[in-house]
């Protein structure tokens, strides 16, 4: 618990404020429509109001979600509600008894000046459907939901995963929604008395003398009211100004031009692409989109970076995973041709610059994880050798989680390469890695047992021997605490959540209740 | 783009609508909205969307998850064999069940949903390509 409020505390803390601020500004709405004299005569056809508040920023996918969730949340209420309002509405027009609520709602819809009137609906033929599809707000309202709806039905994690494109373009439906909502209250169906007539025909006073408000010798005029200016283009303002300039600077990165300077087939097909970009700088473990026009024109896809900052190259490895991979390593594979232009917009994502700080590094990369790993070994590397002063690591446990090895064969030749290279500086200790081949069969474990007084391992031709199945969590963490017995010892995983569970249970096992001795911190960055 | 199961995404749609064709039906019945019996209606198309629909069939290619629990349910929809199985008769049917709903304003927006996910499944069945 108190490893999660050090990890934690300024999202918990700003999403506190974020949610007790909606609470807030939802129920001051909900007040002033419940209480205030102005919307008197309103409450008395309606009963009561609600809003829908909405509040937009993007800091990342979850933020995002979250506010999703919440507008689909208030989207519902306000529906539900404006429904209700327009049955009363419409009751109340349709009225005979002489009530309040008829008399309210049979105010001047024919005095011409500004419109007096109090209920949208004008006459007791109207339906509720005729004014829904007639009005500003109605119109904006049903084309805003079913926006809402088709985006939300397209973005579920099936449809993402499987049919990305799908979400994709659907998505881009926000454009009709953020519009809806700008002009969704510009009508001003939500009406309240105005300050002159309060003067003339005070609730307070004049409510319960409703019948006498025609007649010459009452101090009660009949109320006039106007519509309540539109409001939501207050919430949404900034954000939308905030969005149109990161998607002009986008626009603009990607425009700039690309020039790749080697191009390298490794065996299983991937194919790895060395490039520069003038003004392009780089951390570890962020990732880039991808565009080649002559593939697709509006396709942009996310490839993480595997080379290190110190490189003045920047590259990526490439996997034929889908149509685009293919076509793209395809089309570099032709000889004759000329290379195919590519476009980069990037770098983005989180900086795992947290790597450095600690004396030791415990790297978990699973599966296709292991790709940002590229860029940390490397820089890790470089910073070593340079003697960088900003580098505390001492050592690092690496392990790499995988169902083969086939696909990664280049990352094996990096840590072959890293392996050289510290059996020639003297340093063998500074970088431990494990292999875990957790899809072996009989055949393959065979024949690691014959082989097993070789030096290399056969799978991979590493030194070190490639372990089968998955790592032992509590002996890999124990063993480390005994070795490292008062360090800061940091824990990062690029991999699936039922790991993180794991390692990050292990973290709070294993990290001693005394602050001196070892302490493990699980980093949930991003990769 | 040609790889694209759609069937897959209105099966989602029409998942949603059912579950919006209900709660419009609710709203409507519990508030006793004029010619609120077409919300009691609501209600039921909502509730067999959803059932009928809440099974994720397989996908031609790629792994599918299933949806928690659904096979009590694909048993049921499987024993309508080519009534359930045929998108064309699903698109239809769906269309067929959007348009009650389509007379009182609280339902109307699972109308357009339903509608949505019929053209869907429509252009999927190869009716037209």
């Amino acid at each position: 618990m108190g490893n999660w409020v050090v990890n934690h505390w300024f999202s918990a803390l700003f999403l506190a404020v974020w949610l007790g601020l909606n609470v807030f500004l939802f129920v001051d709405a909900f007040l002033k429509y419940e209480k205030a004299d102005k919307y008197f005569y309103t409450r008395e056809i309606l009963g009561f109001c609600s809003r829908t508040l909405r509040k937009q920023l993007d800091h990342n996918l979850t933020f995002h979600k979250l506010v999703a969730y919440m507008i689909c949340l208030h989207t519902a209420i306000h529906i539900i509600a404006h429904l209700f309002n327009f049955h009363r509405y419409s009751r109340s027009r349709q009225a005979t008894d002489g009530s309040l609520a008829s008399i309210l709602s049979s105010l001047s819809h024919h005095e011409k000046e500004e419109g007096p009137w109090l209920n949208p609906i004008q006459s007791p033929d109207m339906t509720v459907e005729y004014v829904t599809f007639t009005s500003i707000a109605g119109l904006t309202g049903v084309i805003m939901t079913i926006a809402l709806i088709l985006m939300v039905t397209s973005a579920t994690k099936f449809i993402r995963r499987s049919y990305f494109e799908v979400f994709w373009y659907t998505h881009h439906l926000f454009i009709f929604y953020i519009l809806g909502l700008g002009i969704h209250g510009i009508g001003g169906i939500v009406r309240g008395q105005t300050e002159e007539s309060m003067n003339e025909n005070h609730p307070h006073k004049c409510a319960e003398s409703f019948q006498k408000w025609d007649d010459h010798d009452s101090h009660c005029r009949r109320p006039r009211f106007e519509g309540h200016p539109p409001e939501s283009w207050k919430w949404i303002l900034a954000p939308v100004i905030l969005y149109i300039f990161e998607r002009i600077l986008r626009f603009y990165r990607s425009q700039q031009k690309v020039v790749i300077t080697k191009v390298v087939m490794h065996p299983s097909k991937v194919l790895e692409l060395q490039m520069k970009k003038r003004g392009f700088s780089m951390e570890v473990g962020q990732y880039i989109f991808v565009n080649c026009p002559s593939i697709s024109l509006l396709e942009w896809h996310p490839f993480t970076l595997t080379s290190a900052p110190e490189e003045d190259f920047f590259s990526i490895h490439i996997r034929a995973a889908g149509d685009w991979t293919e076509n793209l390593i395809r089309a570099f594979e032709q000889q004759d041709s000329s290379i195919p232009r590519v476009e980069v917009d990037g770098p983005f994502g989180t900086v795992s610059e947290d790597v450095f700080q600690y004396e030791v590094a415990m790297l978990v990369g699973a599966g296709i994880g292991v790709t940002p790993f590229a860029s940390i070994l490397k820089s890790i590397w470089y910073k070593f050798q340079r003697a960088d002063h900003d580098l505390k690591t001492q050592k690092i446990y690496f392990y790499w989680i995988c169902r083969e090895t086939g696909a990664f064969s280049w990352f094996n030749d990096l840590l072959t390469s890293l392996e050289q290279e510290m059996e020639e500086l003297g340093k063998v200790g500074f970088l431990n890695y494990r292999l875990f081949l957790t899809g072996w069969d009989s055949n393959i474990a065979g024949h690691a047992a014959l082989n097993f007084d070789k030096a290399t391992d056969i799978v991979t031709g590493l030194k070190q021997k490639t372990s089968f199945g998955r790592p032992m969590w509590d002996n890999e963490f124990s063993t480390i605490a005994t070795s490292h017995p008062k360090s800061v010892v940091g824990v990062f995983l690029c991999g699936p959540r039922t790991l993180a569970k794991s390692l990050r249970k292990c973290c709070h096992r294993y990290s001693s209740l005394d602050p001196r001795k070892v302490q493990f911190y699980f980093n949930k960055e991003n990769f | 783009m040609g790889q694209i199961e759609w069937a897959m995404w209105a099966n989602e749609q029409a998942l949603a609508s059912g579950l919006i064709l209900i709660t419009g039906g609710i709203v409507a019945t519990a508030g006793r909205f004029t010619q609120w019996y077409f919300g009691a209606y609501s209600i039921a198309a909502g509730v067999f969307v959803c059932l009928l629909e809440y099974p994720r069939g397989k996908r031609a290619k790629g792994s599918t998850m299933e949806r928690c629990g659904q096979r009590y349910m694909t048993a049921v929809v499987k024993l309508f064999g080519p009534l359930t199985r045929n998108y064309y008769v699903r698109a239809l049917l769906h269309l067929a069940l959007s348009v009650p709903a389509g007379f009182l304003l609280a339902t109307i927006l699972g109308t357009a949903c339903l509608a949505i996910a019929s053209g869907i499944y429509l252009l999927v069945s190869g009716v037209f390509c």
